[in-house]
């Protein structure tokens, strides 16, 4: 892609929209001012660019099962090295703690693309080990990284301290200024996937590697390279993610290598629609909300009280009805509308005059 | 195409305000406390227990007219803001934490039990101010990781450490540390089963423990404890992933090592398993002791008659009737009126935590945090349903930073055939401050009891 | 170290790897037949051990006859699952078979929270506490039954496959199904019959792992994960690797467990699986894999 091209996708439409969002939800928090939905609002949009990275790897006919040993990896990575740079920093200035500045800033910014590279590097690896499996096989193996990279980080506790786990420094202050910065990492994030995905040649190969191997093999693509490569991307994005998310909790242990943080993006994606690049948005949006809504103490008080009865065996209906919830919304999924969410929107639009022209299309697919 | 993106987003976004919207209905008016219950309720067996405990505990401040403040000139009622950690991971413990503390939701908050997700949603306490009495995570960095505590012999550089000084003087710990227990089982071991089974050679010690947060404390616990004084015991150990569900191997290993006795770290779910995995498929006949807060119904029903002559150690036995304190007695008997079941040890400490924030509230005379905070720090109360060194409730302000000094003691399971159940008798030790009569039978080694050797 | 421990180890590696064997050859029919892989498979053992533990508890059933009831009433579950998910999306692409298996997982594992509680159960058997005494090794008797009652199945199974004339459809229909659908058998119906075997040999499972271990609603993850590497270990689709794997890894899980330690078994059986794969990327047996 060069740069005539780049300055077209500047003015084109889909750049526009892109930023229009981003600079809609950058402001939104603005005008509701509610703690809740802030919380809400920062999951979904750290999620987002989870479930992206995951979306761009499937896009690629690779479906991982491990995606969390990135995400923890790029989040230790960042809260180490951001934890050890802030002390020294403030050691050489005579003070107790890096004080809230343009340095604490730029440096959760370099901690958060150093935890994505970390990650990154590790996701070559594993990619190596992983570009001549398929389907179960891929989706084992990487589930079988995220077994053995949990023992080994608690196995090696004196460095990570994975065990007992340990809150990151605070290097931009909670509510407004950290949801900017999730935001606008999530904006560059998503922005260059969306580009890597439509408009470079390597999400056409990511895409014919994806239909169909042997075929792409056969036209001349090095399908062990593409791979690779879509590999490392969305690793990289992964843990610049789980950068995020830890110095947003405020704390990392090795429970972030767990199976349900392998899962949602998965969900999200597919809940979303697979290949797209709203898709994953949209799917965190759901996932995040349906499980956040039905736990906050007023809704599952009134669940409680509506169907405890029912269930003596359980204190709180709410979390279990939310996981049921969000099971049959992907089962659903899959069978009815297996383009996912966006597709309602497509059906909504092909009664319109587009509908001659999608048709082929999706004939093609 | 994009501007079905826009409209997509548009939609997203008016529907996730829509629902902010109707999160931002006021939901009261009236003055009343908010307490916020931080509890695994519907991940974890115990959350239940300690759920309706804190009911109880609510129900019955209320029913009493609720909590004096002075700068109402009034009583108000609690109102109980349950917050389910669901499995206690810090990814799904500190998040609804987050959510009702940074929504200025809660006055104060009660509970905590794992010890991983507990570290993990304290530090949302201790960076908003809020007071927090945790009742569970024994794990001692709880509240020594700050200076107070000294880093929790940390360095103050370390990522552990919590630099956060007025942040960590929020937190209190009303449950048995990790080193409590650790020291009691080492002290039983020396005092009571040496002179019996090794008198003139070292204890054999195992410890097998899980590898998270809980079982780390555990094991470094009861090696400072033999280290610290001094102690004729050899540890051996063992670690586990907390996600096995079979033990015989590492059980397996333990044996090669011949030991006198065996304590296990896990929690009432798992612990039953492990011993009969023990004692029946491996053949280790030995004393297993498992820790604290196994005191609770689903290990005595999971264990049965396997759990005879076993050992339990213990900071509260709420199944005792008649019981060593009286205030035990009754809260056995409103527990099970109100709710037909048992009540476990979990719950029991959670609804102590109700009282401490009742009377720290009343002394404050306000809600204001950084008030109720001293008011908690100057708490004197008499012990109620744990027992604690000096038999008063007092949180220390010396290195045990703002820990309870609870008292840990020994009891002997025993099976009962005819009414087919486990019932806890107190071994050790003798005497505990302000009950007479503590221990209530001598510790006898189970019939096919094997010592060990080097 | 006593050679007692290792040979007791082996022993345990075995035990274990029986339940899964039989979990893992449920997985493995499924496969062959449908080329379709369940990952919600061992949320199937779960509802048959809360399904024994119910029957026990409430008529007061023998826990080993109990499992004989439970078997036909998962594998009716099976043909539920099997009718209103996983048929509707054979022949689309293999990731939907993923994401409908987590989808089931989230809805069985959490339906059975909210059905059975969160407090972690045990079945008990008539022969409870009982242990055979060998000199060196003592093992319970619910242990030994346990493998008589697996290779019971499995031979069942056997004779099923080969003696039956379903049993030949089925094998017809794992070798070529539009073949066999020319040769007059009806492939629906086959692959009814192979999930609903699947499901009750993951019922039995599920029993004799309630009677010797405790459970609760989250059993069924882990064992679907390690039948699966068993599976793959052994090569899909073929049955005797499913048993050579399946002991393969309880015994490499196990002497892990001896010599590194607890928290090491898992990862080390992983490293195992990886190794294959990247080895031989259809496992050891593997020929029919995809």
């Amino acid at each position: 892609m060069n740069t005539q091209k780049i300055s077209q996708f500047v003015r084109s439409k889909a750049f526009l929209v892109i930023v229009g969002c981003f600079a809609i939800l950058a402001l939104v928090p603005l005008f509701i001012t509610d703690n809740f939905f802030l919380t809400l609002l920062t999951l979904i949009i750290i999620f987002s660019i989870y479930a992206s990275s995951w979306n761009l790897l499937a896009s690629s006919g690779q479906g991982s099962l491990g995606h969390a040993v990135f995400l923890g990896i790029g989040g230790f990575a960042s809260a180490m090295i951001g934890g050890s740079i802030a002390t020294a920093l403030a050691a050489l200035s005579g003070l107790d703690r890096l004080p809230i500045g343009v340095a604490s800033v730029t440096l959760q910014v370099l901690v958060m693309i150093l935890g994505g590279l970390i990650s990154a590097g590790l996701g070559l690896l594993i990619g190596l080990a992983c570009v001549r499996l398929k389907a179960w096989y891929l989706a084992m193996v990487t589930f079988g990284f995220s077994v053995i990279v949990e023992s080994v980080s608690s196995q090696l506790d004196f460095l990570t301290h994975g065990i007992d786990g340990f809150a990151p420094a605070t290097l931009v202050p909670k509510g407004y200024p950290f949801y900017i910065l999730v935001t606008a990492s999530a904006f560059a994030s998503i922005l260059i996937m969306y580009l890597i995905m439509n408009k470079f040649r390597l999400g056409l190969a990511f895409r014919a590697i994806h239909g169909n191997e042997a075929e792409a093999k056969m036209i001349g693509i090095n399908t062990a390279k593409y791979k690779l490569i879509a590999f490392v991307i969305s690793t990289f994005f992964a843990g610049m993610a789980g950068s995020l998310y830890v110095y947003f909790i405020r704390y990392v242990d090795n429970s972030i290598f767990a199976p349900a943080n392998s899962f949602a993006p998965l969900i999200m994606a597919v809940i979303g629609g697979l290949g797209t690049v709203i898709g994953p948005i949209i799917g965190a949006g759901i996932l995040i909300s349906v499980q956040q809504l039905l736990a906050l103490p007023s809704v599952s008080e009134g669940l409680h009280g509506a169907l405890g009865g029912f269930f003596p065996g359980i204190a709180d209906v709410g979390p279990p009805l939310s996981l049921i919830i969000i099971g049959v919304i992907l089962v659903l999924i899959v069978i009815f509308m297996p383009k996912g969410v966006i597709s309602l929107y497509d059906k909504f639009n092909s009664s319109g005059e587009r509908e001659k022209k999608k048709a082929p299309e999706e004939k093609k697919k | 195409m994009q501007k079905k993106l826009l409209a997509i987003v548009v939609v997203l976004i008016i529907a996730v305000s829509a629902v902010a919207a109707w999160q931002l209905v006021p939901q009261t008016s009236a003055r009343e406390i908010r307490i916020g219950l931080v509890a695994p309720i519907s991940g974890q067996p115990l959350g239940q227990d300690m759920s309706r405990a804190a009911q109880l505990a609510v129900d019955e401040i209320n029913a009493a007219g609720g909590i004096y403040v002075a700068a109402w000139g009034a009583y108000a009622p609690i109102k109980l803001i349950s917050i389910d950690t669901v499995d206690d991971s810090p990814g799904n413990a500190v998040t609804p934490v987050k959510r009702e503390v940074e929504s200025g939701n809660v006055d104060l908050l009660i509970g905590g039990y794992g010890s991983a997700g507990t570290l993990a949603n304290e530090v949302i306490a201790i960076d908003n101010k809020v007071p927090y009495i945790i009742t569970g995570a024994s794990n001692a960095l709880v509240t020594r990781r700050g200076p107070q505590g000294n880093y929790g012999g940390l360095s103050s550089t370390d990522s552990q450490a919590i630099t956060d000084a007025d942040g960590m003087s929020y937190i209190f710990h009303y449950c048995t540390v990790t080193y409590d227990y650790g020291k009691t089982v080492v002290d039983f071991c020396n005092e009571v089963m040496k002179p019996m089974v090794a008198p003139d050679r070292d204890f054999r010690l195992a410890i097998l423990y899980r590898n998270d947060a809980f079982g780390t404390g555990v094991e470094k616990a009861t090696k400072y404890w033999i280290e610290t004084e001094n102690l004729p015991i050899m540890l051996i150990e063992r670690a586990y992933d907390p996600k096995a569900t079979t033990y015989q191997t590492d059980i397996t290993a333990i044996a090669d090592n011949n030991p006198d006795a065996v304590l296990i770290v896990d929690n009432p779910d798992k612990t039953p398993t492990i011993i009969k995995q023990g004692l029946n498929d491996v053949g280790l006949k030995t004393v297993y002791f498992a820790v604290e807060n196994n005191q609770d119904p689903t290990f005595y029903s999971l264990l049965g008659s396997t759990g005879d002559k076993q050992m339990l150690e213990a900071k509260s036995d709420p199944f005792q009737n008649p019981s060593y304190l009286p205030a035990i007695q009754t809260y056995l008997m409103n527990f099970t009126e109100a709710y037909d079941v048992m009540p476990g040890v979990n719950g029991a400490v959670t609804y102590d935590a109700f009282f401490i924030a009742k009377d720290a509230i009343e002394r404050a005379g306000t809600l204001d945090k950084a008030a109720v905070r001293d008011a908690l720090e100057a708490t004197n109360l008499p012990q109620s349903l744990l027992i604690t060194k000096t038999g008063r409730i007092q949180f220390d302000t010396g290195i045990n930073y703002h820990e309870i000094n609870a008292l840990t003691f020994m009891e002997q399971l025993t099976w009962n055939a005819p009414m087919d159940t486990l019932r806890a008798q107190i071994v050790w030790p003798a005497t505990a401050p302000g009950i007479s009569n503590f221990k209530q039978t001598d510790f006898v080694l189970p019939d096919n009891y094997v010592a060990g050797h080097p | 170290m006593d050679i007692s421990t290792i040979i007791l180890t082996l022993v345990w590696g075995v035990a274990i790897g029986c339940v899964y064997i039989l979990l893992a050859t449920g997985l493995n029919i499924i496969f062959g037949v449908m080329k379709l892989v369940n990952f919600a498979h061992g949320q199937l053992l779960m509802i048959g051990a809360y399904l024994t533990w119910t029957l026990t508890v409430t008529f007061g059933l023998n826990a080993y006859l109990a499992i004989v009831f439970t078997m036909p009433i998962v594998a009716v579950l099976g043909i539920a699952v099997e009718r209103l998910t996983f048929r509707r999306i054979l022949g689309t692409d293999k990731l939907n078979e993923i994401f409908i298996s987590l989808g089931l997982i989230y809805i069985f594992e959490n339906v059975a929270l909210l059905i059975w509680g969160d407090r972690s159960k045990q079945i008990i058997s008539p022969f409870n506490n009982m242990i055979l005494d060998l000199s060196s090794i003592s093992i319970t008797y619910d242990r030994v039954v346990a493998v008589v009652v697996v290779v019971l199945a499995l031979v069942a199974f056997g004779l099923l496959i080969k003696k039956t004339k379903i049993g030949l459809a089925m094998q017809a229909t794992s070798q070529k199904d539009t073949a066999a659908q020319l040769m007059g058998v009806n492939i629906e119906k086959i692959y009814m019959i192979t999930f609903a075997l699947g499901a009750a040999l993951a019922a039995c499972a599920g029993g004799l792992y309630g009677i010797i271990f405790s459970f609760n609603y989250q059993i069924g993850a882990m064992p679907t994960i390690i039948g699966f590497a068993i599976i793959i270990l052994g090569g899909l689709g073929s049955i005797k690797g499913a048993i050579v794997g399946g002991l393969l890894y309880g015994i490499a899980e196990q002497l892990a467990t001896l010599f590194l330690g607890g928290i090491w078994g898992s990862a080390v059986a992983f490293a195992l699986l990886i190794v294959v794969l990247i080895v031989r990327p259809k496992g050891i047996f593997g020929v029919k894999g995809e």
